[in-house]
């Protein structure tokens, strides 16, 4: 009734379902060697190689795509280096020029003060001198005048010349 | 009775011979299942060109391989298991075009749903891992597994025993036999649905019960296609984890 | 619909099988009742195991999303040989009912 699902005539199946049948054994055996030999030796390698480059190329890449940013970045902290000695020297040469304003400044308030010294120093040496004229003119007079009142004191004639180094010391260092 | 008559499993998993009877090269659907799932794989790399920007075939093959690599060489053994790709590929390979011919007309037979398949690629396995044992450990590998220093001196003859037997005969049988089962449950579940649709076909009163059925024969189908999938994808993973457990032994 | 359809199933075998037992249908009989029984109860602690398993392996992707990958992986495994358990239960359905 059945005979369409599978075929009547059962011809060297073995009795019992579980053991294998040696022609089967046969065929399957042979067919598993040349699928592995094939395999082994011709039909994997190319694909593993193909899968390999591939793999490599995808490394590669991917390694070229680091560099390339790795480049960025150090292409980036070059500029910025160099910004940075760019302000660097602007800062140094404002920094020069304003010391060399200041230097100049230093120089002319010190050319002013040393003149208003010098002046200073003139009218005081001659201011100085003049005293010292002064003084000198006046000193015989002042001489004459104590030797006068001197000997009218002790009644006795002195001479003013014995008594110019007295009066002179006693002028040059008063009190 | 209703004409409900369920085939013989001789009539679900045995298939005649095409050529050379009795012979051990004689060639059935099953022969010719296993050729398949050589050639399809084969003509796909064939296909697949070699360009830095996958197209069309390429794709999908890159995408087996990589599958390949990061769901079961990976997880299972790490960096050093990359040698062992090229096989646990062919087994994931074999096995899925094995199994996906459960679904696809004019076959509807999964190859690994008779043993000769899954006994086959089982005693690969066992003899990939064994040797990889005996490679990097040398006889050490066969002393720890049958005399284990890691466990108590009274409890090792025990666990020495249950070692050898699950290394050396379990795990091979219930990695052939996982597979064997899943797909001929797998078979007997949509012959079971397909021949109730059949029957129910043939049912006057009954008929109305046919979208049911034919429902959960298409839900099942979709079903099917996935478990092609996950029993390929656990046989190559755990084929990676026996080869691990050979490569790192428990201490 | 369908159960009803089941239940006269059985009731009609009922019916033939009153009618003249031999030797080879009590063997046959015994065999796909052992059948039935070995795969159901081989079912039980699988069923129980993977559920649990599943619900674990859900639980640890919900609470750790980014380890969601190694843990289906790992899901898939224990499936997979907790699974084996039930399937060994199958092999021995067939072997029992058509071997």
């Amino acid at each position: 009734m059945l005979s369409i699902l599978a075929a009547d005539e059962t011809s060297g199946v073995p009795e019992n379902p579980i053991l294998p049948a040696t022609y089967e054994l046969f065929w399957g055996a042979i067919a598993f060697a040349i699928l592995y030999l094939l395999i082994r030796y011709v039909l994997l390698p190319p694909v593993q190689r193909v899968m390999n480059d591939r793999e490599a190329t995808i490394q590669a890449d991917l390694d070229a795509a680091d560099a390339a940013k790795a480049k960025m970045a150090s292409a980036d902290s070059e500029l910025a280096d160099q910004l940075a000695g760019v302000r660097a020297e602007a800062a140094s040469i404002i920094e020069a020029a304003r010391g060399e304003a200041e230097a100049e400044r230093e120089r002319l308030i010190g050319r002013a003060e040393r003149e208003v010294t010098a002046m200073q120093e003139v009218t005081d040496s001659e201011l100085a001198r003049e005293r010292e004229e002064a003084l000198s003119s006046l000193r015989p007079q002042v001489a004459q005048l104590a030797v006068g009142a001197a000997s009218r004191i002790v009644n006795r004639q002195i001479s003013v010349d014995d008594a110019l180094p007295v009066i002179n010391r006693q002028l040059d260092n008063p009190n | 009775m209703f004409g409900l008559e369920y085939p013989s499993i001789d009539n679900l998993v045995g298939w005649p011979t095409y050529f050379g009877d009795d012979a051990f090269w004689a060639m059935n659907k099953i022969g010719l299942i296993s050729l398949l799932a050589m050639a399809i794989p084969t003509a796909m790399f064939l296909f697949a060109k070699r360009e830095l920007v996958p197209t069309g075939a390429q794709n999908i093959v890159e995408s087996i391989v990589e599958f390949i690599d990061t769901q079961v060489v990976l997880p299972a053994i790490g960096p050093e298991g990359r040698r062992y790709t090229p096989l646990l590929l062919s087994i994931f390979l074999f096995v899925f075009w094995g199994n996906i011919f459960e679904v696809i007309p004019t076959f509807h037979m999964p190859a690994n749903a008779r043993m000769a398949n899954p006994a086959i690629l089982a005693i690969i396995a066992a003899g990939v891992y064994i040797g990889v044992g005996f490679k990097y450990h040398g006889f050490a590998y066969l002393k720890d597994t049958i005399w284990p220093s890691f466990v108590p001196l009274a409890l090792r003859p025990l666990v020495g025993l249950i070692e050898f037997l699950t290394v050396f005969i379990i795990r091979p049988f219930a990695l052939a036999v996982r597979l064997f089962a899943n797909m001929l449950a797998g078979h007997i579940l949509l012959v079971t649905f397909g021949v109730l649709c059949i029957t129910l076909w043939r049912l006057d009163a009954l008929v109305v019960i046919l979208p049911f059925s034919f429902t959960m024969l298409v839900l099942l189908t979709g079903f099917e296609i996935f478990v092609s999938f996950l029993q390929a994808f656990v046989f190559a993973l755990l084929t990676a984890v026996f080869i691990d457990s050979s490569l790192h032994p428990a201490h | 619909m369908s159960v009803l359809a089941t239940i006269a199933t059985q009731a009609l075998l009922a019916a033939d099988a009153a009618e003249g037992i031999t030797a080879a249908d009590e063997q046959n009989i015994a065999a796909a009742a052992g059948a039935g029984m070995a795969y159901g109860l081989a079912a039980i602690g699988p069923g129980i195991g993977i559920g649990y398993l599943v619900g674990q392996a859900v639980q640890a992707m919900a609470r750790q999303p980014e380890a969601a990958g190694t843990v289906r992986t790992n899901m898939f495994l224990g499936i997979a040989f907790t699974e084996a358990l039930a399937l060994i239960g199958f092999v021995v359905f067939i072997l029992l009912k058509f071997a």
